[in-house]
């Protein structure tokens, strides 16, 4: 941790917010996002952010390249298509649940339901897909439901993310979001800003940090570290620990949105996942 | 000639550490609830840190070492107060920070 430490006090003196114009509606906070990421990194096509750390070091993206021909997700998929096409009890599927059949709807996720106004993910709509048919809901983090997510993304390649914020209340939502985004938690004292708007491209330890712009694209990922899939609310229950906060429920109100916001920022970029991360 | 002196030390030896003990059990009971209510309090910017110091704190109570808890409580509760201090900085400080803002 004391490395952490040291960013910490490095982040602390060099903190200034880019300069902004005023007002914010999440476009304006898009384009200046991705203003942000592209003057510090003015060499990193814009459609690559999707990519995390292997956008911003060769070394690690020629590991990466190498892994591309026998992908270690490609079970996953293989294993979420098959549940993904086989009938619940009732005899119906999951495609009676999506819109197009669920093929190719990726980046339209997550969604504000301006009727029960709240944000839905894909992996909140899988299961409460199941529960409307009788099954019992998956486990959030991984296993099935990493798997079925997986499947999905995948018929959705390269399909650009098209995230709408509706009404005030969707506004609300990401907003929200945005404020868990740049809030610093846990004993560390770090936000999610600190490390991924302040420091991408920096080495914590053995990991290289990738930019908030683009995260999301690549998920659900399957790591080395864990061995297997994951979903981003694993991920995020990680990013929360690593700072000594305790992390929150894994669908909650809270990583709904924070997803939400994340997402929307990713407009115009495409889908990648699922992907391989270490 | 020395043996009433030698019980009053003894007395006093064995006594000492029950009584502290006692005052102790209270005391850690006092502060424990004052962490759990200050670390919910804290809300979406509760710290590992003290979850686990408090953990602690309760394993120490539950075998029977109040001082030893009492200690770990009061060192949770400074960790719950600080990060219910982060929660009511944080939420106005953010908008400084944050691009687009
Ligand atoms: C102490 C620094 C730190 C903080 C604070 C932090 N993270 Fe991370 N995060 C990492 C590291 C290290 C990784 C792994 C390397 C990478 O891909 O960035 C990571 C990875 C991620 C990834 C996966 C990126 C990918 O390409 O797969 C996401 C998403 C993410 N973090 C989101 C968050 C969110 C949301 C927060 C705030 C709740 C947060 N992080 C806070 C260090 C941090």
């Amino acid at each position: 941790m004391r490395i952490a430490k040291v960013i910490l006090v490095a982040v602390g003196a060099t903190l200034t917010a880019p300069l902004a114009l005023a007002g914010d509606t999440p476009e304006e906070d898009r384009k200046e996002t991705v203003e942000y990421f592209q003057q510090k990194f003015p060499d990193v096509p814009l459609e690559e952010f999707v990519n995390g750390q292997y956008a911003l070091d060769e070394d690690r993206r020629k590991q990466w390249e190498s892994m591309s021909d026998f992908p270690p997700f490609e079970f996953a998929v293989a294993e979420g298509q098959e549940m993904f096409e086989t009938p619940f009890a009732n005899g119906k599927t999951y495609a009676s649940c999506f819109e197009n059949d669920g093929i190719g709807v990726r980046q339209n996720y997550p969604y504000f339901d301006t009727e029960k106004k709240e944000v839905i993910t894909l992996e909140l709509a899988i299961n409460r897909c199941r529960e409307a048919n009788g099954e019992e809901p998956l486990k959030w983090k991984k296993g099935p439901i990493a798997s079925i997510s997986a499947y999905m993304a995948s018929t959705s390649a390269g399909k650009k993310f098209d995230i709408e914020v509706p009404n005030d209340d969707a506004l609300a939502a990401y907003q929200a979001g945005k404020e868990f985004y740049y809030t610093r938690r846990g004993q560390l004292n770090f936000s999610c800003a600190s490390c991924h708007v302040q420091n991408p491209g920096n080495w914590i330890r053995a990991d290289l940090l990738s930019p908030m712009l683009g995260q999301v694209a690549n998920f659900p990922v399957h790591r080395a570290k864990w061995g297997e899939m994951g979903t981003l609310h694993r991920r995020f229950t990680g990013c929360n620990r690593n700072v000594r906060a305790v992390p929150l429920e894994a669908q909650g109100e809270e990583y709904r949105n924070l997803e939400y916001f994340m997402t929307y920022l990713n407009n115009g970029l495409p889908v990648v996942g699922p992907a391989t991360r270490p | 000639m020395y043996k009433p002196l030698l019980i009053l030390t003894a007395s006093l030896a064995l006594s000492l550490p029950a009584l502290s003990q006692a005052g102790a059990k209270e005391d850690f009971n006092e502060v424990y609830s004052k962490v759990e209510s200050t670390h919910n309090q804290a809300g979406t910017y509760q710290w590992t840190t003290t979850a686990n110091q408090l953990k602690a704190a309760k394993e120490a109570a539950d075998s029977g070492d109040y001082e030893k808890a009492l200690e770990m409580a009061e060192q949770a509760l400074k960790y719950a107060e600080q990060s219910l201090e982060q929660r009511k900085q944080q939420q106005e400080k953010w908008p400084a920070v944050a691009i687009g803002n």
